[in-house]
């Protein structure tokens, strides 16, 4: 027994493990696509849900006859809330198990550690959830919101229907909320609001205690203008924000609260009756009323044989991503990534709010902005919708980004062309 | 006297390890670069990729068995040193993409950019040298232990205690590093890197080079580690495991015994956190997290603590089984890393290596009884039996 | 601001409307209109119907309010409808009488929001001031006081002559004081209003703000004294308002850390699956109240008192099982019960997310857990206070038990010296597990109290772990009273640094200080001394 054979027989182990395994399940008449969402870890309670939706899509493709005759198979991974994981997941299912797309990722930080391995090894990822903007890849579609599709519809609601003129920019410390604040705050400005009239606070993940935060916005708010929070607060620390503004009695009809990041799945964890009347700008909420949005909770409630099952924003935007992908392969007849590239861009399919969504040349997509106010059901009721909104990935209130454009259809081809140059690369130098 | 110091390090098994080692480092590179992919000889990127990923994790477990293993330390903020050497090559690679970052920024890192910072903080200075980088992934986690290690040794913290302030340390630098304020690229970390020394991080070649520095770096560890524990010092770091009092008493300064192998050790984990980063291509705050501290303390465990070899198999045992299991049955990856921490507290206490140790050690010493020989001391090897006994 | 030039016009049009109709108009067709309206022309609706000045349409504007007005799509016949079965039971807007049941496809409800709400508690403010309940006049007075305009002087001036009651009185003086403010009365008028909001405290800032722009120039300096002295007699209140939120937070930290300190302080177990044990209470209140919610919604707010029980037997269990299978192998190896306890939260985890999936589960607020009353300048609510109380009750009832009962003797004895305790007659392997059960059941306890302020998922007690650790320490290991101490002093700390630096930068420094503490004095605040500290 010698350390030799130990050691090699680690190494070993350790190849073999992520080979054999997954080459077991090869055939060739299936078409694979990955799924990348933590379903251990902090995360898991956001992403699980995601990994149902796609297995569901994929079952329900599956029975529409597949795609180019063949059937879809999903290999789904657990990258376990582990950025670096989420990387090696990436190289995992695009070099070994040779997907042809995948579907995945919550957070900007999973993003930004997949979006290398997607570039080296050309494969598409589509990525379902709403985030700051400030980036777009060849191989990446964006099919949440972008800042502009959210963030600025809801500050202009509130300005507008509830006549705010005092804001509370509330956030979790991280790279989401400081970029949208930092957008929101110049379009805020640019509209006229006095510096003092906006408050910035930025806490940890999952904080807890809110008691000094929201009596802080009590104050600030006791100052004679309508004052509303915007909150960019991440999922958990969401539940005891809220319990703490009922019990401290701030009603939605006194300070209004729009979140960006609640939405039914995060409600499903509150008593949401001294809640009624918060609001959230999401592009889909499960209340629309549309026959294919009905078809849809439908079919997840048969699917998870639960008619409990909310639906959410980023299900929607993975349905529509899904959906996109599988018409621009049918379109290109391959699943070859480039021909997919190609094909994908100015491709409409449905989104759940009735309408269509497109896939824009900056791998973006169109969609509308729905403002719903939180009902003692846990459900939301829209009271605002505006038409389909581009998702704009370079802001315009940001000065570095202003200039930005990103086209990937031939010839431009660029993710950060600068039209104040007329070049390819930023600001260039 | 530096040779005799090297040369008493090469004993028996540590001269295998690190021939295993540094064979590894050649042919797993080769196979990589010089086989056509559908060779049976062919290793995939991926898997180098993931080799190298696991040997990083072996040097930072061979860390950590250095201050456990054989000066009692208990130390769960080992992540922290991991994570700071990482972060100090990861600013060394940002600093790298220069103007080919989104916004073109020559001197801006893009996540200032977006951020409207105007100038480069100060202690981003100088990192785009190589060399000073290179001298910060030693001295930033080397400072941070002396640091610490300098305050708590002296006022006598140890035990529970000593493991719980290490924890209170690496989570009080998650929190700062997730703020955005900081200038580290908050919760985003360091990402999207281009290239090293002008070679694309990317090309196979680069990797392969990452691969085998990783793999000799290891080697090197190994070997420095095995020279501390096998000279007249690492006899007095058992001591101080064993029975710190008495060490104290025989008139040696503990508190400066402890604090070198502190340092080393941090050092070490600085360089695994240096190789990690541009093999995994990001570094983010997550590093930090207490949580991986504790699993860098079972991966040791696993192996078999004060072993050197253990920690190093412990630490790519478990994570090939963590790559399986969370591509295979990802819902019972958390059942089956609990019931392993149960079943090796229970019964494995000497970790793998320890208890193969301890059979071999006992099978030895029983021939030797019975050739009735003049018996060469079976117990001359640092063993750690005595140790869970005298606690 | 839409909303006060509408309630401003809106008022004017109801003492119009009040001369002009008494009282004659049927509001039935306004009620009507409402199924074709949009935001804005509902808020004209709702301003007619109370123009009316019928009683009879206060619960149907309420109904309005919570989202319980429908129209019959088949007539666009609008009702208020509550839920009967599946079906919902209409009943007429005007004459309260029910209109028959029908399936809720066959109805549409109309939507309200923010705004429209505004103007419904508005309207019901003016319609219910002379209301003949006493609670109505009340909350009608509050109404004006939020949301105050020039128009309803009138009408709180005209209830003002009838009112009888005392604090209804007072309320009403109130709301007169912040309408006049805004009104063109004379100057004199108007520097009384300032001093009676002056008196108000923090309610009557916003108020005062918000008129200082355009206010009678010789009333300015009132104006600005009587925001100074608010603003002075709110900084006082601020210190008070912060040791309060610090011993709410340490309270919390408290209930954390309580059991940690039987199983780690007292026996020595690093034990890291502690925060899976308050998971595990939290998640037993939420069966409790599933169970409840089902059979007897009448006892909902009995839920928690049930849930306390429940979940001390359950973590119990668990910790008994626990000790009996892992933990009793590993006495005298601290650290490597680190490794099996958070091998053991590994387990417990998954476990709790293969079950009841990952998301959060909802645990309600019983009634008396919900909202706050005002003392003096600050705000308390009733959750954070009875949890204060709460974890000191379970303080001292654990202290009694370990000081005061033939268990709490063995116990000590055991912890202190094994051998001895065990030659004196004492089961130890008997007390051992019961200790470990015991610490569980109070990490369970503590579990039902935090579900009602925290996220009920299977990260919440990774959440708590470190914390809990950082107090125990800190207060000195073994010593119950050193982690009553140090909960309450970390959470002050944490809620006076907070303001200053930032939520994110106080942790910081919380956890910065605990380690420069540590150095000075190794074993905590409150250090065992003699032997049994070396062993």
């Amino acid at each position: 027994m010698s350390f030799k054979a130990k050691l090699g027989g680690a190494l070993l182990a350790a190849a073999l493990s992520t080979t054999a395994f997954h080459g077991a399940f090869a055939a060739d008449d299936t078409i694979k696509i990955g799924v990348l969402h933590s379903l251990s870890g902090t995360m898991a309670i956001s992403e699980t849900t995601l990994k149902d939706a796609m297995l569901m899509l994929v079952e329900e493709q599956n029975k529409k006859g597949g795609v180019l005759g063949k059937k879809l198979e999903a290999v789904v991974v657990d990258p376990a809330s582990d950025w670096p994981l989420f990387a090696e997941k990436a190289r995992q299912l695009i070099s070994q198990d040779k997907v042809a797309a995948v579907f995945g990722c919550w957070t900007s930080s999973s993003r930004k550690s997949v979006l290398p391995v997607f570039e080296e090894l050309n494969s598409i990822l589509f990525y379902p959830v709403q985030y700051e903007g400030e980036e777009s890849s060849r191989n990446i579609f964006y099919t949440g919101a972008a800042p502009n599709q959210q963030a600025i519809p809801a500050v202009d609601y509130l300005a507008e229907t509830e006549g705010v003129e005092r804001w509370v920019l509330a956030g979790t410390d991280y790279v989401y909320p400081q970029t949208t604040n930092k957008i929101l705050k110049a379009y805020l400005m640019s509209k006229g609001v006095a510096e003092e009239d906006i408050m910035i606070n930025y806490t940890p993940f999952g904080h807890s205690d809110w008691q000094t935060i929201v009596s802080d916005i009590k104050k600030f708010g006791s100052a004679g203008k309508k004052t509303a929070v915007v909150s960019t607060i991440n999922g958990d620390a969401n539940v005891p924000f809220y319990k703490e503004l009922g019990n401290q009695g701030i009603k939605a009809e006194d300070i209004p609260v729009v979140a960006f990041s609640v939405g039914e799945e995060e409600l499903a964890g509150l008593d949401t009756a001294p809640l009624v009347g918060h609001l959230a700008a999401w592009n889909y909420f499960q209340s629309v009323d549309a026959p294919v949005n009905a078809e849809f909770i439908k079919t997840w409630h048969a699917y998870t044989k639960n008619d409990k099952r909310v639906t959410n924003d980023p299900m929607e935007a993975a349905y529509i991503g899904f959906n996109a992908w599988v018409k621009a392969v049918e379109a290109a007849g391959t699943t070859e990534t480039d021909a997919v590239l190609d094909s994908i861009i100015g491709v409409s399919v449905p989104n759940l709010s009735g309408g269509t969504s497109t896939v824009m040349p900056n791998h973006h997509i169109t969609k509308p902005v729905l403002i719903g106010e939180i009902q003692a059901d846990g459900q939301f009721e829209v009271v605002q919708e505006t038409a389909a909104v581009v998702g704009d990935e370079w802001s315009d209130y940001l000065p570095d980004s202003k200039d930005l454009i990103s086209d990937w259809r031939k010839p431009m081809e660029c993710g950060n062309f600068n039209v104040a140059t007329g070049k390819c690369g930023g600001k260039g130098s | 006297m530096i040779t005799g110091f090297i040369l008493r390090a090469l004993e028996g098994k540590i001269v295998i390890a690190v021939g295993i080692l540094l064979a590894v480092a050649i042919i797993v590179p080769a196979l990589n670069l010089l086989t056509p992919p559908d060779s049976a000889f062919h290793i995939p990127t991926y898997v180098m990729a993931l080799m190298g990923k696991y040997l990083c994790y072996a040097l930072l477990a061979l860390a950590l068995d250095l201050v456990w293993g054989y000066c009692g330390i208990l130390s769960l903020g080992h992540g922290a040193f991991f994570a700071l050497g990482g972060y100090a090559m990861g600013m060394y690679l940002m600093r790298q993409i220069g103007s080919r970052g989104v916004y073109g920024n020559p001197d801006l890192p893009d996540f200032m950019v977006f951020l409207n910072w105007k100038e480069l903080p100060w202690f981003w200075y100088g990192l785009d040298m190589f060399p000073f980088a290179m001298a910060m992934v030693l001295i930033v986690p080397g400072l941070l232990a002396f640091v610490f290690g300098w305050f708590a040794f002296r006022s006598r913290v140890n035990g529970v205690y000593l493991s719980i302030i290490t924890q209170a340390m690496t989570y009080a630098l998650m929190l700062a590093f997730f703020r955005n304020d900081m200038g580290f690229g908050g919760n985003n970390g360091l990402t999207d890197f281009k290239d090293i020394l002008g070679f694309q991080v990317q090309a196979g070649g680069t990797r392969a080079v990452l691969f085998a520095m990783s793999a000799f770096m290891l080697a090197l560890c190994l070997i420095v580690a095995s020279a501390i524990t096998r000279s007249k010092f690492g006899k007095v770091l058992v001591g101080v495991r064993d029975a710190e009092s008495r060490v104290r008493f025989l008139g040696f300064r503990v508190e400066n015994i402890k604090l070198f192998t502190f340092v080393v050790s941090a050092m070490f984990a600085g360089i695994a956190g240096a190789l990690f980063v541009p093999q995994v291509g990001i570094i983010n705050p997550g590093e930090f997290a207490p949580a991986n501290s504790i699993e860098v303390v079972v991966w040791t465990a696993v192996g078999g603590r004060g072993t050197l070899i253990g920690p190093i198999i412990g630490a790519i045992l478990v994570n090939a089984g963590k790559s399986f299991f969370t591509g295979a049955f990802p819902e019972f990856w958390l059942f089956a890393l609990g019931g392993l921490f149960i079943a090796v507290t229970l019964f494995l206490p000497k970790g793998i290596v320890g208890t193969i140790q301890h059979g071999w050690n006992a099978r030895k010493a029983l021939k030797a009884a019975a050739d009735a020989e003049k018996g060469r001391d079976a117990g001359a090897a640092p063993t750690v039996q005595q140790v869970q006994a005298a606690e | 601001m839409t909303f006060r030039i509408f309630s401003g016009a809106f008022v004017a049009f109801l003492l119009f409307a009040c001369a002009a109709f008494a009282q004659g108009t049927d509001p039935k067709p306004l009620f009507n209109q409402l199924a074709d309206a949009n935001f804005n022309a509902a808020e004209k609706l709702v301003a007619e119907i109370a123009a009316t000045g019928n009683p009879r349409v206060v619960p149907a504007l309420n109904a309005f309010s919570e989202g319980d007005l429908y129209f019959r799509k088949s007539d666009k016949a609008v009702f208020a409808a509550k839920a009967a079965g599946s079906q919902l039971e209409l009943i007429d807007p005007v004459t309260g009488e029910s209109a028959g049941q029908v399936a809720k496809s066959a109805v549409t409800k109309i939507k309200v929001n923010n705004n429209l709400r505004r103007a419904i508690r508005a309207a019901l403010g003016g319609l219910t001031l002379m209301s003949p309940d006493r609670g109505a006049r009340l909350s009608a007075a509050d109404a004006i006081l939020r949301a105050p305009s020039a128009e309803a002087l009138e009408l709180v001036e005209a209830a003002l002559v009838k009112e009888t009651d005392g604090e209804v009185k007072a309320r009403m003086e109130e709301a007169r004081a912040v309408s006049l403010l805004s009104s063109d009365r004379s100057v004199d008028e108007k520097r009384a209003a300032i001093e009676t909001i002056a008196g108000l405290g923090a309610s009557g800032l916003g108020v005062l703000n918000s008129v200082s722009g355009t206010i009678d120039p010789g009333l300015k300096p009132d104006l600005d004294a009587a925001i100074a002295s608010i603003q002075n007699e709110q900084q006082l209140w601020n210190l008070a308002q912060n040791v309060w939120y610090g011993m709410s937070l340490g309270s919390v930290l408290l209930l954390a850390a309580i059991g940690l300190a039987i199983t780690f302080g007292v026996m020595g177990i690093i034990n890291m699956a502690h925060g899976e044990m308050v998971m595990l209470g939290a998640y037993s209140t939420f069966m409790v109240q599933q169970v409840i919610r089902e059979n007897a919604p009448g006892l909902f707010d009995w839920s928690l008192a049930i849930a306390l029980p429940v979940a001390f037997l359950v973590t119990g269990a668990v910790g008994f099982v626990i000790e009996r299978g892992v933990i009793r192998f590993l006495y005298g190896r601290p650290l490597e019960t680190l490794l099996a306890t958070w091998g053991v939260s590994l387990i417990l985890q998954q476990a709790i997310r293969t079950i009841f999936g990952p998301t959060n589960q909802e645990v309600g607020n019983p009634s008396w857990m919900s909202g706050s009353f005002p003392l003096g300048g600050m705000t308390i609510t009733y959750n954070r206070m009875w949890i204060i109380v709460f974890s000191l009750t379970i303080f001292f009832a654990l202290l009694f038990v370990m000081k005061k009962t033939a268990y709490g003797l063995n116990m000590r004895a055991v912890t202190q010296n094994r051998r001895m305790a065990s030659s004196m007659g004492i089961r130890t392997p008997w007390v051992d597990a019961l200790t470990f059960a015991l610490g569980s059941g109070i990490a369970g306890i503590a579990g039902v109290a935090l579900s009602q302020i925290d996220n009920v998922s299977p990260n919440l007690g990774q959440s708590y772990i470190i914390d809990s650790f950082m107090v125990v320490v800190f207060g000195g290991v073994g010593n119950l009273w050193g982690t009553l101490v140090g909960a309450l002093s970390l959470g002050i700390l944490n809620k006076f640094l907070e303001p200053s630096v930032g939520a994110v930068l106080g942790k910081i420094l919380v956890l910065v200080l605990i380690i420069l503490f540590i150095q000075k004095r190794p074993r905590g605040l409150f250090a065992l001394k003699g032997r049994a500290v070396e062993a």
